[in-house]
């Protein structure tokens, strides 16, 4: 499928000759207010322990909202790159999913027989898996992007 | 797949650039495809035989 103005990669990808500070805010705006509601969440819930767990928890899920519009702006501008790209952008979030369950069962299993390491890698939780995600997509599309050159 | 398109381009005099934004697809892409690592969707080539005015199947051979 083409479109007539498909979306670039380098167009949300600084120092590529190619950047949109536009482009890039436009796709990213979620992801911000995400973090600003988890900022301003984290001080709220210091300030008020005494609050349910039930109140806790649903307060503390809020960033979840503007994460999922995140995600769907993140699949809108996959849904409008170039063919080749979006190939490429397939691939290299294949090779991270992927990437990342094997390493979760090495880790976890190396942590279960007590290896340093791995006990300390578990103990990131689920920010190493972001982590995890985000490094091994940028060589899934560093491999991707060298594939097609 | 083996195809004319670079060789049609250059009978245009059209840099790949050029190619790219007429198909509306990004230069990476027809390098891509002239250098025969990547096969377009069925879309493209047909928009690319339009362009070219050719057949689709002289234009993309085995």
């Amino acid at each position: 499928m083409t479109t007539d103005n498909p979306n670039l990669i380098e167009s949300v990808t600084p120092c590529s000759g190619q950047y949109s500070l536009k482009k890039d805010l436009v796709l990213n705006a979620w992801l911000l207010v995400a973090v600003i509601i988890y900022v301003v969440i984290l001080f709220v819930l210091k300030r008020f322990p005494t609050w349910t767990p039930l109140l806790r928890g649903s307060i503390a899920l809020l960033p979840l909202i503007p994460g999922l519009l995140y995600v769907r702006s993140w699949l809108k501008f996959v849904r409008g790159l170039d063919e080749l790209q979006r190939r490429i952008q397939t691939e290299a979030f294949l090779f991270a999913a992927l990437g990342t369950l094997v390493l979760g069962i090495i880790v976890d299993t190396l942590s279960e027989q007590g290896v340093k390491i791995a006990i300390a890698l578990h103990g990131l939780g689920f920010g190493g898996v972001v982590m995890g995600v985000f490094a091994l997509w940028l060589v899934g599309g560093a491999i991707a992007q060298g594939r097609y050159k | 797949m083996k195809n004319q398109v670079r060789e049609l381009r250059t009978l245009k005099e059209w840099s790949q650039q050029e190619l790219a934004e007429r198909l509306a697809v990004s230069r990476q892409t027809i390098n891509a495809i002239e250098t025969e690592k990547y096969d377009p969707s069925l879309p493209l080539a047909f928009k690319i035989a339009r362009l070219f005015k050719q057949p689709i199947e002289k234009i993309f051979g085995a």
